[in-house]
């Protein structure tokens, strides 16, 4: 098939585009793909959208492509492009300029013959060889354009009369711009950008994840499951492993990190008969099912957990809680410190012990989550204790690895 | 539902060039603008045969059309649901509007089925009306062409300041849960946390000098990692909103350069902490210093 910037399917550019983001080093090689063909025409379609934040590079292994944006200096995440990039035929297109303007030019309503009739003498009748239409492909696509929520189909007699739908929101363009960018599937407030005006210089965004727009059609899903209290067979792709399955369980809540940009859908897994985490990313599909009966009940199952979850690992017996509990110092002109245990303790307490000490603890399902923070306090800690003393231990040994790394000779063959 | 022709830059550039042939204004190097402006920047490989030999029946080959209205599609459920699911966000309240929706619009999402679980807890007080009033004020004077602006402030050590700013723009970090407020005109400094804004007004005073930005610094950090325990793919992830290259240097091992504003080097510092040994920083040397230290500290109290 000829080549075209549109894609039918988002699914294989989602990964590369995603693989052209984060990585960015990997040559078409690399790549497991169905063939060279078929990567060099995602990667040119991929650098038709995104054009001038695309780059290339020669290395060993032959040309690299990547991507890399400094998120905090656009102001509209160039990632949505590739959102539209939808194929569509030429009935398609044709079809739907004219019955939005039949529909407009009839407030009060036409029927699919009449449809048919004035298409042919009002529009199609100007081109050279005009296009068919017969009346089921034009009820075909009035019935997509209502469930899209444009035309609205109303029973008249025998016959079915269809209308545009009102449009009387009133989007104001600063709250548009800000929340494309910061609320959960932004792409849909970019759609409606792309219809009504929104002030994006107004805007920029630190700490701004835009790669995760990569998984707003399965976040939609997702969210379309909680607000309909429905069970989901979805499928789960992990990167790392590469293995592929498919999980019948009731999603209950997505959970989105501000520090890496991950989002997980927290799900009852029906099989395992326990709350687990899934990341969004490496889902392919949702497929949603009837309505789960049980939802409020796994649902305040969760949110008694959320009190002792430091991140997404929930636990099968929710008394098996851990102990962990630090303490730090800090100099008197460094209040900032006990600040910043307070604003980042999450599900965990802080005391102040004395003058410049304070202490934080919390009792965890999963201790494991905690220790990435608790490094960030590195060269403070006088003191700290799991209630896993192999985890306390390993804490302390990575320490010592890391003042190997740095601080003694030939400590750069250390890094693991 | 969400990947579909309906929302496709395509479909909106013929949408602008039927306008515009409505308006008796087609010929081709407008019907080339328009795409250029619009789509993608090969588009016009496809659109301009497409239309010439008129395959999509809506634009005939000598640029008029039977279309007689200007295209405009109304909001589809997608769209409305997602703005109803806005409204109900506390931050709505800083622009005072509440998208007209009615009750048959269901929200695509509550705020409770959504959870920023490692978001700060000190973010700004959305609702407080004093702070809603200075940020309205704020985004009142940036609409208004940039009107300068007299802000008075706590600063750091708690004392009260007066600044006369040029608002350039209003920056939301996630993390932090807040708002700042990027401003030129200012010898004190060029941002300022809307959260310590004590008092906010339009200023009429003295012109400010547009052009006296502070520039950021950028600086770059290099840092070398072996992929063990999927370290590649956690680091990548994190510093992914940073500009950045990666290169392999060898089978499992990685070389990643990131750059980021001199003003975030202390954020930056306990953010490559937090990987512990999985990775090393090898450049620059006053970054690697200052590890050393916080790790000899560290050991002493091991």
């Amino acid at each position: 098939m000829a080549y075209t910037e549109l894609i039918k399917n988002f699914e294989r550019v989602r990964e590369y585009m995603r693989q052209f983001y984060l990585y960015g080093f990997k040559s078409r090689e690399e790549y497991s793909v169905k063939s060279a063909r078929s990567y060099d025409d995602d990667r040119r379609r991929i650098e038709t959208w995104l054009g001038e934040y695309m780059g290339f590079k020669s290395g060993a292994n032959g040309k690299n492509v990547f991507i890399s944006i400094d998120s905090r200096t656009v102001k509209s995440n160039p990632l949505f492009k590739a959102w539209k990039t939808c194929s569509f035929t030429d009935k398609d297109i044709t079809l739907h300029f004219i019955l939005l303007d039949i529909l407009k030019n009839h407030p009060c309503g036409i029927t699919t013959r009449d449809i048919c009739d004035v298409m042919e003498s009002d529009y199609l009748r100007c081109f050279e060889a005009p296009l068919s239409f017969d009346e089921s492909t034009i009820r075909k696509k009035l019935k997509e354009h209502e469930n899209l929520g444009i035309a609205a189909g109303r029973k008249d007699g025998k016959t079915v009369v269809y209308t545009l739908c009102n449009d009387d929101t009133n989007v104001d363009a600063d709250a548009l711009a800000f929340f494309s960018e910061s609320a959960p599937c932004g792409v849909i407030g970019s759609f409606i950008a792309d219809k009504k005006p929104a002030n994006n210089d107004n805007f920029a965004f630190k700490h701004h994840y835009i790669t995760q727009t990569m998984d707003s059609e399965i976040l939609v899903r997702l969210l379309c499951a909680i607000r309909e209290k429905r069970n989901i067979i979805f499928t789960n792709h992990s990167l790392r492993t590469e293995n592929t399955v498919s999980i019948k369980s009731v999603p209950l809540k997505i959970f989105i990190s501000t520090q890496n940009g991950r989002q997980y859908v927290m799900v009852y897994h029906y099989d395992f008969g326990r709350i687990m985490s899934y990341r969004l990313d490496y889902i392919t599909d949702v497929e949603l099912l009837e309505e789960c009966e049980d939802f409020d009940r796994y649902r305040n199952m969760l949110c008694r957990m959320e009190k002792h979850m430091w991140g997404v690992n929930a636990t099968r017996h929710e008394e098996q809680l851990y102990h962990v509990e630090f303490t730090v110092s800090f100099a008197e002109n460094e209040s900032f410190i006990y600040k910043r245990l307070l604003r980042e303790k999450r599900c965990g307490n802080v005391e102040l012990l004395g003058k410049g000490l304070c202490r934080f603890s919390a009792d965890v399902y999963n201790e494991q989550e905690l220790v990435p923070w608790i490094r960030t306090f590195m060269g403070r800690i006088v003191k700290i204790s799991f209630t896993d003393k192999g985890l306390e231990e390993s804490f302390k040994e990575d320490i010592r690895k890391m003042h190997e790394m740095y601080c003694e000779e030939g400590g750069d063959d250390n890094a693991v | 539902m969400l990947f579909n022709e309906i929302y496709s830059l395509y479909y909106k550039t013929v949408a602008k060039a039927i306008d515009s042939a409505i308006k008796g204004q087609l010929n081709d190097k407008t019907l080339r603008q328009i795409i250029r402006e619009n789509a993608f920047c090969e588009s016009e490989l496809t659109i301009v045969p497409a239309i010439k030999e008129e395959k999509w029946q809506i634009i005939t080959a000598d640029g008029t059309t039977p279309i007689k209205n200007t295209p405009s599609v109304p909001l589809t459920n997608l769209e409305k649901s997602w703005l109803k699911a806005i409204s109900l966000d506390k931050r709505i309240a800083l622009f005072g509007t509440d998208f007209g929706l009615g009750d048959d619009v269901q929200p695509l999402f509550n705020q409770e089925d959504i959870k920023y679980f490692d978001q700060y807890t000190d973010g700004d007080e959305y609702d407080n009306p004093e702070y809603q009033h200075h940020f309205k004020t704020i985004l009142k004077a940036i609409n208004d062409n940039h009107h300068p602006l007299q802000i008075y402030m706590c600063n750091p050590k708690g004392c009260t300041v007066r600044m006369n700013v040029i608002p350039k723009h209003l920056e939301y970090s996630h993390k932090d849960d807040k708002f700042r407020l990027i401003t030129s005109g200012c010898a004190y400094g060029a941002v300022i946390n809307l959260g310590r804004i004590q008092s906010c007004e339009y200023y009429y005073g003295r012109q400010l000098n547009r052009m006296s930005d502070l520039e950021t610094e950028n600086k770059c950090f290099c840092m070398e990692l072996v992929d063990k325990r999927n370290a590649l793919e956690r680091v990548m992830m994190h510093f992914a909103h940073f500009e950045k290259r990666a290169e392999k240097l060898g089978e499992d091992r990685y070389r990643i350069t990131v750059w980021y504003d001199n003003e975030d080097e202390g954020e930056i510092i306990i953010r490559i902490l937090s990987f512990g040994p999985m990775v090393k920083v090898t450049e620059p040397a006053d970054l690697v210093e200052r590890i050393k230290q916080r790790l000899k500290k560290q050991m002493r109290y091991l």
